[in-house]
């Protein structure tokens, strides 16, 4: 008996401490609460940056950001896991049809990336890659060495890595090269991070990121060990998304989605992205 | 009184909780299959686990690549990890002082410990490089080094532990007597051990080999860290797989974007219970008649 | 030399090499860690949670994962603890011996302790979908009590089941109910048991990813409340490790390391704890 008193009143103490207080929200200097953002890698910098002086005017707003992939953000949002998700992809007609409100908040793009000790760095440097040559790496794996890419005699190995995780670099990726992220045929790695260090271990290796990944955030020079190659023709620049499940409702949420489509598109270009366009801005305040 | 009712109601009460408890693990697996009767309803048993086209968007589950995969990788770490860990037992058991047991002891329960993280930070950071530039150029291949071997590699030293434990214990029941008849008989330590003491331990064994191998069919972290995830049935123990654990763990995030993917996954989650069920099943009831049978000898 | 007494030689060496690889995979995997992980161990790391985001930030430090990681374990050791205890003292004290049920119950843990972690995982997401729970603390103590219940549960067994008969019957003679048996003579004894069998569960809880993937999401933020995403070590290892960045990559080492140092501890202390048991213990 003893142990079982011992045991609920460990627990209860435990659970005391951890139940979330009643927010009371008079007007929006007060605005309290907590918001769940889960998704891209892509939008991860930016979303940080904001929510960061977001917290700087509303101290008392918590805000939690996780990133899993864009897939991950849509899920979570589906199922209530998260109050916002950050999507890096377009958003297709099921997910619509579930239920899933959106609006545009920055731009970016996904670049490949190559060892910086790479063999035959000089050439790629110099042509770039072409588009073709990408299918025939990444898609159906025709080309298998470093001389085939550039024209040369170099028969080092191509190590071809992609995502792993379900994610909108892969599925951007994917469509520039005209398939899906599942017809990436290459090393699966988790994560933006993962793919930029593993591709920063293997000399032979090539991969795609996003761009603010490819690039450290803070020093705003390429990540050391890996090398961003211009490819022809050039990936457009793509728009990243939060989603949410139908309109939001929530007070907080509803204040940081307006104020990042006000005064936090000048945080924009600093942080490696770029705006939305001023009528898109505008379409979705409306919908705010 | 009060203590006779007090105890006649605890009975109830924890009878309750006990059959509870057994029924945890028809719960899950109930749930996992209702979960997964949407993707059995779309495509056929067969289809689902003969073929090799993964195309979730297209609406194509053929989980042939993984539970190959899962095969190979699985294949590899018990060739690696049975004999070094029956000679390991072997020789602790038969040969060594007992000191030397004592301190060997404890360093497989602290490889027992270590979590799957760091297993796979392990892997990466030595097993994958050390397979890209010294054994595949060896080999005669190239590979990146995120290949079945790695995985096979980490996943025979997770499962070391599990091997070792359960082969000594087995080891140790069989009788003195017979090892003495067979000493006797002139017969040398090595040529008891192999004549008599396996034959003698078998089942156990094979008990031991066979919870090895469901624990290392199920192992999903460390393997996903060094086994290169791609959706191919492999070409050797150098080219990439893509375990069914493996598969779970990655995509659980899109589970909801695209129709039917919830229901794989939780089916690819329901066949690894199956499967690794089957496993420990077996294993179980050899080792409980072990125990039985030394009733009747010792 | 006789051939026999030639593959006696060849045999011991193969065997004495496997001990060799045995033990020297265990030191090498440990090496790594602690030489990855101690020149990232400082104060401001486990003092502070990850600042600008556990992706990308600069500065600070693991605070979030490790208290995250005792809270959820903790929290799951008790849940599992308040299952286990009245399992035990059923299956060893109140049920008639050798029967059916027993075995039964027995099997079935014995079976379900060796369900890998992912399945788990999985099913509890699936009764997060159910309750409609999102990723959290609350989350990720259920799934990993699940997980932990048939260790604990077995571990538990085998102890109370060395208490010697002798010792129960004694307390019946005297009048004693089961209940009061169970509690009074059969926990006292086993105390440092039932304490190791908490223990080893604990930490195979604490470093368990697999489970907490589906179930407990991540934070930068330190555990204020049971139903938001709480950070974990093992995660901050998985999601910090594969960072280019030095820094992230650092706080993932650090984790990597005070994990393993956790885990040593408790195996330590379960051994002597078990060397207790059997010194005190009623002959």
């Amino acid at each position: 008996m003893k142990y079982y008193l011992m045991a609920a009143l460990v627990l209860s103490i435990i659970i005391s401490t951890l139940i979330p207080k009643s927010y009371s929200q008079n007007n929006e200097r007060d605005l309290k609460g907590h918001i769940t953002i889960s998704g891209a890698w892509a939008l991860y910098p930016m979303v940080i940056k904001w929510s960061d002086e977001f917290q700087k005017i509303f101290p008392d707003v918590k805000i939690d950001i996780s990133a899993g992939g864009a897939g991950k953000g849509i899920t979570d949002v589906l199922s209530g896991s998260a109050d916002l998700g950050m999507v890096s992809r377009d958003i297709n007609a099921q997910e619509i049809q579930k239920g899933i409100w959106v609006v545009a908040v920055a731009k970016d793009s996904v670049v490949a990336t190559v060892n910086a000790d790479n063999p035959v760095i000089k050439d790629i440097l110099a042509k770039g890659i072409s588009k073709d040559i990408l299918q025939k790496i990444f898609i159906t794996g025709d080309i298998k060495t470093w001389g085939q890419v550039v024209g040369s005699n170099n028969s080092d190995p191509i190590n071809v890595y992609t995502r792993s995780d379900a994610c909108g670099a892969a599925q951007t990726w994917g469509k520039y090269l005209g398939q899906t992220q599942e017809d990436l045929v290459g090393i699966g790695v988790y994560g933006d991070p993962g793919v930029a260090e593993a591709v920063k271990k293997d000399q032979f290796a090539i991969g795609y990121n996003n761009i603010n990944f490819a690039y450290d955030f803070k020093t705003k020079s390429s990540v050391p060990g890996i090398q961003v190659v211009t490819i022809y023709p050039a990936l457009p620049p793509r728009e990243l998304y939060l989603v949410s499940n139908g309109q939001p409702k929530s007070k907080e949420v509803r204040a940081f989605l307006r104020w990042i489509l006000t005064d936090g598109q000048t945080f924009v270009p600093d942080t490696g992205f770029m705006n939305v366009s001023a009528d898109r801005i505008k379409e979705d305040l409306e919908k705010l | 009184m009060k203590r006779l009712l007090a105890d006649r109601f605890s009975e109830k009460f924890l009878y309750v909780w006990v059959i509870l408890s057994g029924l945890i693990l028809i719960l899950m697996m109930g749930a996992l299959f209702y979960r997964s009767l949407p993707i059995l309803k779309l495509q056929p048993l067969t289809t689902l686990i003969f073929s090799q086209a993964w195309h979730p968007s297209r609406g194509e589950f053929g989980f042939l690549a993984f539970i190959v995969g899962s095969l190979w990788v699985t294949t590899v770490a018990m060739l690696i990890a049975v004999p070094i860990c029956l000679l390991t037992s072997i020789y602790l058991v038969e040969y060594s002082s007992k000191m030397l047991r004592e301190i060997i002891s404890p360093f497989i329960d602290i490889l027992a410990g270590i979590p799957s993280v760091v297993y796979g930070i392990w892997g990466i950071l030595i097993v994958v490089p050390f397979i890209r530039i010294y054994l595949a150029p060896l080999c005669g291949t190239s590979s990146s080094g995120y290949s079945v071997l790695a995985g096979g590699i980490v996943l025979a030293i997770m499962i070391f532990p599990v091997i070792i434990h359960i082969s000594m214990e087995v080891f140790k029941t069989v009788p003195y007597e017979l090892k003495a008849a067979s000493l006797a008989l002139g017969a040398t330590k090595w040529q008891t051990v192999k004549h008599v003491v396996m034959r003698r331990a078998m089942p156990g064994i094979v008990a031991a080999m066979v919870l090895g191998l469901s624990r290392a069919f199920g192992e999903s972290i460390a393997v996903l860290m060094v086994v290169g995830n791609l959706a191919r049935i492999p070409k050797s123990v150098f080219s990439p797989a893509y375990p069914l654990p493996a598969l779970i763990a990655n995509n659980y995030g899109e589970m909801f974007s695209i129709p039917k993917y919830d229901s794989a996954l939780l089916f690819a989650a329901l066949l690894l219970l199956l499967v690794v069920l089957y496993f420990n099943i077996i294993s179980r009831m050899i080792l409980s008649g072990i125990k039985w049978s030394n009733y009747y000898y010792a | 030399m006789h051939k026999h007494a030639i593959e006696e030689i060849i045999y011991k060496a193969l065997m004495i090499a496997s001990c060799l690889i045995v033990t020297g995979v265990l030191f090498l995997i440990l090496g790594t860690i602690v030489f990855k992980g101690l020149p990232y161990l400082n104060w401001s790391m486990i003092t502070q949670a990850p600042q600008s985001g556990y992706y990308l930030g600069h500065e600070g430090g693991i605070l979030n994962s490790i208290l995250g990681s005792l809270y959820l374990t903790g929290g799951a050791t008790v849940l599992a603890f308040m299952m286990s205890l009245p399992v035990t003292l059923y299956l060893n004290v109140y049920a008639k011996k050798n029967s059916r049920l027993v075995y039964l119950v027995r099997f079935a843990f014995d079976v379900m302790w060796g369900i890998p972690s992912i399945v788990y995982g999985a099913f509890g997401f699936m009764l997060m979908l159910f309750f409609g729970i999102k990723a959290s603390l609350l989350a990720g103590i259920i799934t990993v009590a699940f997980l932990i219940l048939p260790i604990m549960t077995r571990s538990m067994d085998e102890v109370v089941r060395m208490i010697p008969q002798p010792l129960l019957e004694a307390s019946y003679a005297l009048g004693a109910t089961r209940l009061q048996t169970a509690l009074k003579v059969v926990v006292r004894q086993a105390l440092p048991g039932i304490s190791t069998a908490v223990l080893i569960s604990f930490g195979r809880g604490i470093g368990d990813a697999a489970s907490l993937i589906f179930t407990a999401g991540f934070t930068d933020s330190l555990p204020t409340s049971l139903f938001q995403p709480v950070a974990t070590l093992p995660l901050a290892i998985f999601l910090q490790f594969s960072s280019p960045i030095v820094q992230v990559q650092g706080r993932a080492y650090a984790a990597a390391l005070i994990l393993t140092i956790i885990i040593l501890v408790i195996s330590i202390v379960a051994r002597f704890l078990t060397k207790q048991f059997t010194r005190n213990i009623v002959r």
